[in-house]
């Protein structure tokens, strides 16, 4: 599994700063040895970084990066590289970022990944990271509240645009999404400490996201008409976790209420196993579980995140319970 | 292809993904798949449907009518339930979730 290319997923509203993040990353050393897929050129703007135009839809960037647009077909602009860095047409690459169009549902990039018969044997996905525009985020909310799945399905939740609006507000909208997400962690485009590298490293052995400091006020009322029913909370188990079991309560869970069930992602301490497994589900679609090489903490407990919408936690803490034999020992409300 | 491949290949295959390490105290896998079979079992009697192992390979279910069906995962046994049987299986339904509280008790 090592050996496959991991995949970084960038999504977020049209106007979002996603653009802009894809500017600042293709003149980017740190880009060098990565193929970025984005859908059309002419969006970018790349002229004065070029160095070589391979074909209509392939470029080389001065950072080292390969640039490709794919115009709406991501597997075939996948296999595509393959081919190519097999028989060597282009620099060799270790790293794929893809761009997901504005109002694109980041499942379906997911489910390529996954199940696409070429693309899951050669690439993995790294993490998805969603760009949130401080200034418009709940005018982007109020008027697409399927948007809320691309906050969801976050690891990287990329606020931008806090030079422009006034700190209460970013506080705000950051908190709201630690909230939403707190499985993701929150970075500030506009922070002198941020980092590209950070922004892409993958996912799995992510500390806690960083505690939002109260300011008193609460759930923000402005978000509230577009995310009422849409809340995370999180289950830690003290015991190990018998997997099989899991297995088993999950796929029920997500077969009667994948619709309702954004996102889970945790790390599990099983039975017959040291080594930590990670779980990530974005809807219906469930990563293969796989082995962590070390815990992120000392904390060895089970700790799940689950961000649903319209659903009872406590009913579904104890029907985890009642399916899995194990006393949950605590439930977090985000 | 082998049953291994055929389980992998599945959109559904990460619910038979197997975690546990053998030398630590895991299961082989036949016996993991036992278990697992065990363990729907303990849901699916309340709908009146078995579940058993084939070859290691695919799952049967088998409703009371003699009717079954042949699955692939453990994921694909509950939409096949659910169309045999014409009801939900629903992990968040009170009575189910009290009938395995009480089958522990």
């Amino acid at each position: 599994m090592s050996d496959r290319t991991p995949v970084n997923v960038i999504t977020g509203f049209l106007g979002s700063g996603k653009t802009t993040l894809l500017q600042r990353m293709l003149g980017a050393p740190q880009l060098a040895r990565t193929a970025v897929l984005i859908n059309e050129f002419g969006e970018v703007g790349l002229d004065h970084l070029l160095v070589q135009r391979v074909e209509e839809s392939l470029v080389l960037l001065q950072s080292g990066c390969i640039c490709c647009s794919m115009r709406g077909d991501l597997s075939g602009a996948l296999r595509d590289l393959l081919g190519r860095r097999e028989r060597e047409d282009i620099p060799p690459f270790d790293r794929v970022v893809v761009e997901t169009t504005g109002l694109a549902d980041p499942g379906s990039i997911l489910n390529t990944l996954l199940h696409e018969p070429v693309v899951r044997h050669h690439y993995r996905l790294g993490n998805v990271i969603t760009t949130v525009d401080a200034v418009n985020a709940r005018l982007h909310l109020s008027a697409n509240p399927e948007g809320i799945k691309q906050i969801a399905c976050a690891d990287r939740l990329l606020v931008t645009k806090t030079d422009l609006a006034p700190p209460e507000l970013s506080r705000e909208v950051q908190h709201v999404l630690a909230k939403l997400n707190p499985a993701a962690e929150i970075l500030d485009a506009q922070e002198d400490s941020f980092d590209i590298e950070r922004l892409l490293a993958a996912t799995g052995s992510e500390r806690q996201r960083r505690s939002i400091e109260s300011d008193g006020t609460g759930q923000s009322v402005a978000f509230r008409p577009h995310m009422d029913s849409v809340s995370s909370f999180s289950l830690v188990l003290d015991e190990p976790l018998d997997w099989t079991a899991f297995g088993i309560w999950l796929s029920l869970l997500l077969n009667r209420h994948g619709n309702d069930v954004l996102r889970v992602k945790g790390i599990l301490r099983v039975q017959g196993s040291e080594a930590p497994v990670f779980i990530n589900a974005v809807q219906h679609i469930v990563h293969p579980p796989m082995h962590l090489p070390a815990w992120p903490t000392d904390d060895r407990r089970s700790r799940i995140v689950f961000i649903t919408r319209g659903m009872d936690h406590v009913l579904m803490r104890r029907s985890l319970e009642a399916f899995c034999r194990t006393p949950v020992g605590e439930l977090v409300v985000a | 292809m082998c049953g291994l491949c055929a389980v992998l290949m599945s959109e559904e295959g990460w619910s038979d993904a197997s975690v546990t390490a053998v030398d630590q105290g895991g299961r082989t896998r036949r016996h993991e798949r036992l278990h697992r079979v065990a363990l729907a079992n303990r849901v699916l009697r309340h709908y009146r449907v078995k579940l058993s192992d084939w070859n290691g390979v695919s799952y049967v279910v088998n409703g009371q009518t003699g009717q079954s069906v042949i699955v692939s995962s453990i994921a694909a046994v509950w939409p096949a339930v659910e169309r045999l049987r014409g009801q939900v299986i629903d992990p968040l339904d009170e009575r189910l979730i009290e009938a395995l509280e009480a089958a522990d008790a």
